[in-house]
């Protein structure tokens, strides 16, 4: 019985390694026909990865252990990460109470890591992004603290799997917490995957770029773990916004598995559309489209506020 | 000021080019550049064992002259008072001199190398500025990019992201197209004026052309002028669509990026039904063209221009309407009026800060005469302005080239060219999509050429792009430098 229910949690984890590279591709292709163009096939990004796998690595003369230490420890570091989400019903592998602090400082672990591996090659374009992750970082914890906290406050619970699947339908308060919670849980997906509008993953502009330029100086197997594990980190935060929408499985199985898969496209959409409509920002305004998107988070502890009374 | 004014594309005796003592020459420059004239030229017309003489070319846009004075630099008496100093637009035109000839400037503010990084111009190498102190960083991009462009190499000072200075280097493309075109046959000529930089084909091959027509008095027909000024026309559509798809790419707005970039295909492919390059390469000769229009290609011509007309005016409603993207543009990299004006910016860019500057409306030429161009300036002198120039200026040069076919002249395309001057020189400028273009042509007792000299937009612009970048954010520079979209060939020659 326990092999049988420690499989099922696996299968979230399943899931995610293997459809995230089709996520992104999704997103490549729809930005594609955004702007009249065919574009790549959905599949390349598992095409990408492959051929990043046969590749020699290349280390800079005046990198340390720390070079290759950073790409294995990021990516472990997001694959534990991607063991605590659950999808539909299952409780996933990694579950217990207090695990929504795990889970942000695992991402955060991950991040650490790449910083340091970035400073470590010793190039003044990684160093200098290394110091814009760091610095937008700091205003990107409180939009997941916000949105993820108050909603451990309101529900009383603090594992993921225990928070997700005390939302009901039938209490109108948690679809408005639904609707909150998805607004900032976006916010902060662009934010951490380094999408537009805060960073632009198709840019060959070294200056202008925040998470491509800390991996310029890596090649081979180390580039195939940061960009798969940034496909994955992609993947979980794009599951932390689908399963707002889980309590559709409470009724039926197939139901909630639909509707999640439904706001996994309709994302991938919403991002591809915000990266070819709108601009990306100034560097400097950054911060306080953060906490704009903090502000959205703490809105779910005003309802609640509200409500009670 | 004593000098020899000439207009654009006239001839001259060389002999009629006043040179005076060092003093003088000194005191006729500054005075033109008192009265607003702006440098397009300083450089070594001929060179004995013992002696350089030295033209300064000024011109002055207010009175559509050029002025010409020269001086004689031995050996041992190679110094001169630097008009640097007070008058920054010389400041580049005195580093070539230094470089190519070893006449010093004294007093020169930053004497450094302009295409030979290693050279020794005064008495030691020279060393880039750099900025001390704590928390202070250096940022070195190039001369190799990520992109596939041109080598250049650049070097920020930097406090955190904010950039206190930017100095340039270029020359790593440096030819000597200069001494090619000297030896060369007529039509190798044409080709490496082709190639001067590759953006800008119609405009120096048109500068080639029109200098060696009036130093062998050669006049061509009507047809050929205005399907030159329509050819050139083309490519300032052509690059400032792809100028303006490079700012929408560079803030990462994807669609009109994607728009814009699809509109200059259409533009270019245009430019082939006249002469079967997308480039206008091979169109123009001097004597007149190689290719005649057709009636189905101007038709074809003016079919597309009516879809592209259409298609930008939407685009630009849209793109200059979003609010992301003006939160981008507005208040980056502003270059101020006074400062443009000091160090002598050409172009759409000179134009965005308030500088009336077109060689089409000031020293016209070709069909420009006939049908003139409005001069559009705007004044904030911002990425925004340096954008929204391009925008209105292909405005207007759909409505001219509509308004050439209207009434297309008849005539034959190619004039035989006359025997040339001898001991004669002219200077030819020609507004390019990027801005001023200057030939300088000299030749010799026989008949050929003696001195080419060439100034492409990009050498006075570069400095500008420089100036852009203070107290400026340094994830903005490719932004800033897609706004001005200089060449670093053009520079290099």
């Amino acid at each position: 019985m326990d092999i049988l229910l420690s499989f099922q949690g696996l299968l979230p984890f399943f899931f995610i390694i293997g459809i995230s590279p089709l996520l992104v591709g999704l997103i490549n292709k729809q930005k594609a026909l955004l702007t009249g163009r065919i574009g790549a096939p959905v599949w390349q990004p598992y095409y990408d990865l492959l051929r990043l796998s046969r590749k020699e690595t290349i280390y800079a003369t005046t990198a340390s252990f720390i070079s290759r230490l950073a790409p294995v420890v990021s990516f472990a570091a997001i694959l534990i990460s991607s063991l605590m989400l659950p999808i539909g019903y299952v409780r996933p592998l990694l579950s217990f109470n207090g695990d929504i602090i795990v889970f942000a400082y695992l991402l955060g672990l991950a991040r650490f890591f790449q910083i340091l591996g970035a400073m470590d090659i010793g190039s003044s374009f990684e160093g200098m992004g290394a110091a814009r992750e760091a610095t937008f970082a700091v205003f990107a914890e409180p939009i997941y603290f916000f949105t993820l906290g108050s909603l451990a406050f309101i529900t009383g619970y603090t594992s993921i799997y225990d928070i997700y699947h005390s939302i009901h339908l039938d209490n109108p308060t948690s679809i408005v917490f639904i609707i909150v919670s998805s607004i900032s849980a976006f916010f902060l997906m662009v934010t951490e995957c380094s999408r537009m509008p805060i960073d632009d993953p198709t840019t060959h502009l070294e200056l202008t770029m925040i998470h491509e330029v800390m991996i310029l100086d890596n090649s081979g197997i180390d580039l195939f773990l940061y960009q798969y594990s940034s496909y994955i980190k992609l993947m979980v935060y794009a599951v932390y916004e689908a399963s707002f929408f889980n309590p559709f499985s409470m009724q039926n199985h197939w139901l909630g598995f639909s509707v999640f898969l439904i706001v996994l496209v309709l994302l991938s959409t919403l991002v591809a559309w915000v990266e070819t409509m709108i601009a990306r920002f100034k560097m400097k305004s950054i911060p306080q489209y953060l906490l704009f998107a903090t502000a959205i988070g703490i809105l779910n502890l005003l309802i609640y506020t509200f409500v009670r009374h | 000021m004593i000098s020899l004014t000439v207009q654009n594309h006239q001839p001259f005796a060389i002999k009629n080019i006043p040179i005076l003592t060092l003093q003088e020459f000194e005191g006729s420059v500054r005075e033109g550049m008192l009265t607003h004239a702006r440098m397009i030229g300083l450089f070594g017309l001929e060179k004995t064992q013992t002696e350089t003489t030295v033209i300064a070319v000024l011109s002055n846009p207010s009175t559509s002259s050029l002025h010409l004075v020269g001086t004689v630099f031995t050996a041992i008496n190679n110094r001169y008072n630097s008009f640097a100093g007070v008058h920054q637009q010389t400041h580049y035109f005195e580093c070539e001199l230094a470089e190519n000839h070893h006449i010093i400037p004294e007093g020169h503010p930053w004497l450094r190398p302009v295409r030979k990084q290693t050279v020794v111009l005064d008495k030691q190498p020279y060393s880039m500025y750099r900025m001390e102190g704590e928390e202070v960083h250096e940022v070195a991009v190039g001369p190799i990019h990520a992109g596939v462009i041109e080598p250049g190499h650049f070097r920020f000072q930097c406090h955190g992201e904010l950039v206190y200075h930017l100095e340039i280097n270029l020359g790593y493309q440096h030819r000597g197209i200069e001494q090619l075109l000297l030896n060369t046959s007529a039509a190798q000529q044409n080709i490496l004026c082709e190639s001067i930089t590759g953006d800008t084909t119609v405009g120096h091959t048109m500068a080639h052309a029109l200098a060696v027509e009036a130093i062998s008095r050669t006049t061509v027909s009507l047809r050929t002028q205005t399907l030159r000024s329509i050819a050139e026309e083309l490519e300032r559509i052509a690059m400032h669509l792809a100028g303006l798809g490079g700012i929408a790419n560079d803030v990462g707005y994807a669609i009109g990026a994607a728009s814009y970039g699809r509109l200059r295909t259409l533009v270019i492919n245009s430019s082939a039904l006249l002469c079967g390059s997308r480039f206008g390469r091979g169109f123009i000769v001097p004597g007149g063209l190689r290719f005649d229009a057709t009636t189905e290609a101007i038709e074809l011509l003016q079919k597309n221009l009516s879809l592209v007309q259409k298609d930008v005016s939407t685009i630009n409603s849209v793109m200059f309407d979003a609010s992301s993207v003006l939160a981008r543009l507005d208040h980056t990299g502003t270059v101020s009026g006074e400062w443009a004006k000091s160090i002598g910016m050409v172009g759409p860019a000179a134009r965005a800060s308030g500088i009336e500057l077109d060689t089409r409306s000031q020293f016209p030429y070709g069909a420009y005469r006939y049908s003139p161009l409005p001069l559009i300036t705007l004044s904030t002198g911002d990425v925004f302005a340096r954008a929204r120039i391009r925008s209105l200026e292909i405005d207007e040069s759909i409505r001219f080239i509509f308004e050439q076919f209207e009434n297309l002249p008849s005539g034959s395309i190619f004039n035989e060219l006359q025997p040339r001057a001898k001991e004669s020189g002219v200077i030819s400028m020609v507004e390019g999509w990027r801005g001023e273009i200057a030939h300088c042509v000299f030749t010799d007792s026989q008949g050929s050429w003696k001195r080419y000299k060439i100034k492409d937009p990009s050498f006075h612009n570069w400095y500008g792009l420089a100036l852009a970048l203070r107290s400026e954010a340094i994830s903005d520079f490719p932004l800033c430098n897609k706004s001005f979209d200089l060449s670093y060939s053009g520079h290099d020659l």
